[in-house]
């Protein structure tokens, strides 16, 4: 084992070796390629050379070097003797010349320290003459020993280390004197073997820790370190070790060798995070890990590769007759042997892969190694975890899943869409919405987004996890936050006092992490799958529910849901604005801000930033649509610089939308080209065409920019010309109409109004109302199906243009509307819809979310946008997570950020 | 003693706090900081500190010099976390006073606070250490994202941890800044924490840094001017004097991290502000090493491998 370690470190070309052996008949036998290194013998003080197998790691050849002149070196490449143990010749032929020299010369030091060390060591002296050696350690001698130690420089402390290690008997005399004195409480002696020891240690030769940290010494060594003499009170590390730290054993391991080594490991971790934790440097400290991360490596390749051990592991875990404290130590114990295993290096991760791949399991890359034998069922131990009734066993088994998502993701994801596997996503989401009492439980929320994440899924995998999750799950997750937020609000007495105690306390025990953990997942389902979501969100009213978090009095769930609108608003889709429009969805948001009063925090920035971004986005139809509804609460607030912009673009949009129209006319042809991009603009220009003919109607001083007669729109029907023509659904008309609950209100007080906005709503008003009969027996066809079927038909509208004859027609009646065409457009609609509700319908949302990726125009668009946009706000979201690289960024920010690093990571810091 | 006071006495002995515990102070501390300004506005006398870099012991000669909290009243301009051995001590103690005192003591967000840059300079993988899982982290910069970006001193000292932005000319434009996320790699809320007043620039100039921008004498009158400041406080530069002024005094750098990484050799220094806003720098050197209490860790109480 030791040899297996010892050979990752030394995969150099210049040990490269073949070796030979002289068999019976006089001809040489390959006995193998390798690579060769001098190093003790395992449990003794010789010197041997061993030769690592470089293709299964095996010894090749094992040989104790003899002060004996059997050695003979040819053709400098070739090192033959004649091995006493094999009783032949053997020669390693090397690759290298100067690698050959390299091992000639470690033998010949070898040899003469061989004979030195017989001579008493005589010729040392010559070397070097200040420190020659060690007084023999005796009672007496412990002053000299620690002076010697003490004042040895860098060169010194090598020679140091070679003379402690030339004494066979060093640390056991050492270690004698330590029981002596703390026999006779002898402090003054305890004291400098304490510093003698720790000198040692700082030494931080690999030898000598091997020495110490063997089962005769290690306690003693740890004894001697419980002496410090600037430590007023006596440490009690041994007690600790012997007598409260218990070793559990949830398989029995047989092998004397690996407990051997756990608890070695165990005691150096304790001496390095404990007993020296303030002294050891760096370098120390790294030695000390490896020694660690060695020991876990063999401990973890040991027990993988013992069949019998995993098999009762698994099988113990499984088998019902476990009992609950065995099962909970048995989760536990699989838990540190997955962390162990992550923590393997990645030469030996690669060993161990080689053999798993010879039992043919299906694994890609590198692994926990011994998940090889049986992928499938340590996913199913985990499921079983995570319905345990001990929350923290389900915790630990999130923690393992967590293990694995770093190692490799595709593994879970694979399992997650089995048959067997389905269970396993359903619990998650159950754990997410579990309330664990005081412990974290973010783990499932990790998990999820990994197993969801669009960007790292492959094709086939990611649309089965995503499928179920919708199917299934989403449905559950919103469920929760209505259950948990109450249905009205009570109207705040408009700022005078706070507005916070106001809001309806929780109608249910949902705790508040949870509801945020769940609306953070949501925005990341949002930003990851926008098809999906744009189908599941119009269709039951998600947004809204949603947004009852609003009515939470934790002002970080108000601020959560605002952050839910702004990124959705961030995907640019044409149907989700239009789904907040038509359905009065930001009323939430600006009674939260609002109630929120004058309170300059966080929810006010956040809802500030909010209407900055429809104002720089240009999103018209928002504008509009808060404006129009909103202004008489937000004139409250005309002093905020963003509210005053909101205005004054609001403004700038009536305006420009005459010239624009004007435009639109006279070039029909790039409304046909560039439809895609501009189609923002032309639903601008659908939206406020009919508020500028009515605007213009009464007020004549202004640019009659569409003349009524000149478009052949009639005054009864502004609206439905355009819109009937585009691309978006005229069922958003009649909701812009039916939705009108803000303008009535202007109607009910028009003497508050006085700003501009205020008059043009009026009089917009005023011929509206002369359309009202007409309008109202139009919404009634559709009132009662409203919120569900005007959404199918928000999709299915698209569709229709798929089946009428072209698209492009249609953009052409639009461009040039006449009004006969437009009447048929509209029926076609009407004919059409109730067909592809069924189909729809039937189908279910796949259906919906696959017709839009076909047929939608501006799909390709939105989702672009929407990935696009992704990039920018991947970080906003704050949701990069730790375990998966965040492929958010774009790269160039990426690197930019790793310039920043690279600039702050040399070696001089230069400030944070 | 309530549970609060009782986990800063354990903190104040650099032992961390238990998972469930870190929870609940930061659903408390998530609210109280839900409530601040993007500009937080604070009241003299106060104690301003730079960059602590989880020194804990570093930290605590800081408080030795300064006066406790309470009795003094803290501005912490961020970068609590990484490099140092004791992130997670350090910013939770700061976070559990915040919480206790929440009048007392201000934390805005440094460019440490965050998820990207803490992978790479420790505190996640002290996290990972100390707890075994990375939920801490989780939580800690969850609270990150809630923390305010500036602070405005009686309406005449502006301190921030970066510097100034060009998307920003007046204190009234970081309000419209939704600061809870992720620091992002670009735009206002990235420079406030990233950028840094360079002498031989004038106007802006591109961050050696990749983020953030360097900006001249010329940007700061003009900054300080229309917002009618004495002057600009922040952090983010190793300054060997632990404080350095700049541009005709019209900004000032305060770096509390003595002995940075433990090997810069430099000293540290916070500003002390009485209530008619007049300034004390106060410098203090590291903590001696045997003041440095014994190790923090706790052993495994048991152990399978």
């Amino acid at each position: 084992m030791g040899a297996q370690e010892k050979s990752q470190a030394n995969s150099n070309p210049l040990q490269r070796v073949k070796v030979y052996r002289l068999n019976d008949d006089g001809k040489w036998d390959d006995q193998g390629t390798g690579h060769v290194t001098v190093d003790y013998l395992e449990r003794s003080e010789e010197l041997g050379l061993y030769v690592i197998d470089e293709e299964d790691s095996e010894t090749l050849l094992l040989h104790r070097i003899t002060p004996d002149d059997i050695y003979r070196k040819q053709e400098d490449t070739i090192i033959s003797w004649r091995d006493p143990e094999f009783s032949t010749e053997l020669a390693l032929s090397f690759q290298e010349t100067s690698g050959c020299s390299y091992i000639w010369d470690h033998i010949c030091n070898v040899q003469r320290s061989l004979h030195f060390s017989t001579l008493n060591s005589e010729a040392f002296q010559s070397m070097n003459s200040e420190l020659r050696e060690l007084p023999a350690v005796e009672h007496s001698t412990l002053p000299l020993i620690l002076k010697t130690m003490s004042e040895s420089g860098i060169a010194d402390q090598m020679r140091l280390t070679e003379l402690i290690l030339n004494d066979q008997d060093f640390f056991r005399k050492l270690m004698d004197v330590f029981r002596i004195c703390e026999d006779l409480e002898n402090i003054d002696g305890l004291h400098m073997i304490f510093k003698i020891v720790r000198g040692i240690i700082m030494l931080n030769s690999p030898q000598i820790f091997e020495k110490i940290f063997g089962d005769e010494l290690i306690m003693d060594v740890i004894g001697s370190l419980e002496y410090d003499p600037e430590i007023s009170h006596i440490q009690h590390h041994r007690i600790f070790l012997k007598e409260h730290v218990v070793f559990k054993e949830a398989i029995p391991i047989r092998d004397p060798h690996v407990l051997s080594k756990i608890h070695q490991t165990y005691r150096v971790g304790y001496l390095k995070d404990v007993v020296l934790a303030r002294v050891l440097d760096e370098g120390t400290v790294a030695n000390l890990n490896s020694i660690i991360h060695g020991n876990n490596a063999v401990v973890v390749s040991l027990l993988k590769d013992d069949n019998t051990f995993i098999q009762e592991l698994f099988a113990r875990l499984r088998s019902p007759a476990t009992s609950a404290e065995s099962k909970k130590n048995l989760v536990y114990f699989l838990h540190e042997f997955c962390s162990l295993s992550k923590s393997l290096q990645m030469v030996q991760q690669l060993r161990l892969f080689r053999y798993e791949m010879t039992e043919a399991v299906c694994i890609k890359s590198r692994i926990l190694s011994f998940v090889a034998i049986s992928v499938p069922s340590i996913f199913d131990i985990i499921a079983d975890t995570l319905q345990n009734e001990d929350k923290k066993i389900v915790l630990t088994g999130t923690d393992i899943l967590i293990l694995f998502l770093n190692q490799d993701p595709n593994l879970l994801r694979s399992y997650a869409v089995r048959q067997e596997g389905i269970q396993l996503l359903g619990l998650l989401v159950k754990g997410m919405i579990t309330d664990f009492g005081d412990d974290m439980h973010c783990q499932f929320l990790e998990i999820l987004r990994s197993l969801l994440d669009s960007y790292t899924l492959s094709g086939a995998q990611r649309d089965n996890i995503i499928e179920i999750f919708y199917e299934k799950h989403l449905g559950q997750l919103i469920d929760v936050i209505t259950a948990s937020c109450p249905n009205e609000v009570v109207p705040p007495s408009s700022g005078k006092s706070s507005g916070f105690g106001e809001r309806v306390d929780t109608r249910n025990g949902t705790k508040p992490e949870i509801l945020s953990n769940i609306c953070e997942l949501l925005c990341f389902c949002v930003l990851h799958h926008p098809y999906r979501i744009k189908c599941n969100f119009l269709l039951d009213n998600v947004i809204e529910k949603v947004l009852t978090l609003t009515r939470r009095k934790e002002k970080y769930l108000v601020v959560a849901a605002v952050r839910f609108v702004r990124t959705i608003l961030s995907c640019h889709d044409e149907h989700l604005i239009n789904h907040f429009v038509k359905n009065n969805l930001l009323k939430p948001i600006v009674d939260a801000f609002v109630s929120n009063g004058d309170r300059y925090n966080l929810l006010n920035s956040a809802i500030l930033e909010l209407f900055e971004y429809i104002r720089k986005e240009n999103l018209k139809s928002l504008l509009k649509y808060i404006v129009d509804s909103f202004w008489n609460e937000l004139v409250k607030f005309e002093h905020l610089t963003s509210i005053q912009s909101l205005k004054v673009k609001y403004e700038q949009c009536l305006e420009q939308c005459g010239a624009k129209s004007t435009g639109n006319i006279l070039d029909p042809r790039k409304r046909n080209d560039e439809r895609a991009l501009e189609k923002e603009e032309e639903d601008y220009f659908n939206e406020d065409s009919d508020e500028e003919d009515t605007a213009s109607a009464s007020h004549t001083q202004k640019p009659q920019a569409q003349p009524v007669s000149s478009n052949g729109v009639a005054a009864g029907y502004p609206s439905l010309c355009p819109r009937s023509s585009g691309l978006v659904d005229y069922d958003d008309d009649e909701d812009d109409e039916d939705y009108r609950p803000p303008p009535k209100k202007q109607l009910e007080t028009p003497e508050e109004d006085e700003g501009t906005i205020e008059s043009l709503g009026m009089k917009r008003k005023l011929p509206s109302k002369d359309k009202e009969p007409e309008l109202v027996k139009k919404q009634q066809l559709g009132k009662h199906s409203k919120s569900r079927e005007s959404v199918f038909a928000a999709l299915c509208s698209t569709l229709s243009h798929a089946v009428l004859p072209s698209t492009k027609t249609a953009t052409a009646v639009h461009a040039t509307p006449v009004d006969g065409n437009k009447g048929s457009t509209e029926e076609s609609h009407q004919e059409n819809d109730p067909v592809i509700l069924r189909t729809c319908s039937d189908n279910e949302s796949t259906s919906g979310e696959e017709n839009h990726k076909e047929k939608d125009p501006a799909g390709p668009k939105s989702c672009s946008d929407c990935l696009h946009s992704t990039s920018e706000n991947g970080q906003m979201i704050g949701d990069d997570g730790p375990l998966i690289p965040p492929p958010k960024s774009s790269p160039e920010m990426t690197a930019r950020i790793a310039e920043g690093m690279a600039f702050f990571g040399g070696a001089e810091p230069k400030g944070g | 003693m309530s549970d609060l006071d009782r986990q800063i006495e354990q903190l104040k002995r650099c032992e961390p706090l238990k998972e469930s515990e870190v929870k609940a102070l930061c659903l408390k501390a998530m609210e109280i900081l839900v409530e601040e300004s993007n500009v937080q506005r604070v009241d003299a006398p106060v104690t301003i500190c730079g960059d602590i870099h989880g020194q804990f012991y570093d930290m605590k000669e800081l408080f030795k010099v300064g006066g406790d909290c309470p009795k003094t009243s803290y501005l912490f301009l961020g970068d609590f976390v990484d490099r140092g051995y004791y992130s997670v001590e350090t910013f939770l103690l700061l976070l559990a006073l915040k919480v206790r005192y929440p009048d007392r003591i201000t934390l805005i967000r440094g460019n440490h606070e965050s998820r990207q840059i803490t992978q790479v300079y420790g505190f996640y993988d002290e996290c990972l250490r100390k707890y075994g899982s990375v939920n801490v982290w989780r939580y800690c910069t969850d609270i990150f994202d809630y923390m305010s970006l500036s602070a405005l001193i009686e309406n005449k000292v502006f301190s921030v941890h970066g510097g100034l932005s060009p998307a920003i000319s007046t204190l009234d434009q970081i309000r419209t800044i939704d600061r809870k996320q992720e620091v992002p790699h670009d735009g206002a809320m990235c420079d406030l924490l990233w950028s840094d007043p360079e002498d031989i620039v004038d106007g802006w100039g591109l961050s050696p840094r990749g983020a953030g921008f360097l900006f001249g004498g010329s940007v700061v009158t003009s900054f300080n001017h229309s917002n009618n400041i004495d002057y600009i406080c922040r952090a983010h530069q190793l300054v060997m004097e632990g404080y350095k002024w700049m541009f005709r005094n019209q900004i000032v750098t305060v770096w509390s991290a003595p002995n940075y990484c433990y090997r810069c050799g430099n000293v540290a220094a916070i500003l002390e502000l009485d209530e008619n806003l007049n300034k004390q720098f106060r410098v203090f050197d590291a903590a001696p090493p045997e003041s440095r209490g014994a190790p923090a860790k706790n052993p495994a109480p048991d152990y399978f491998l």
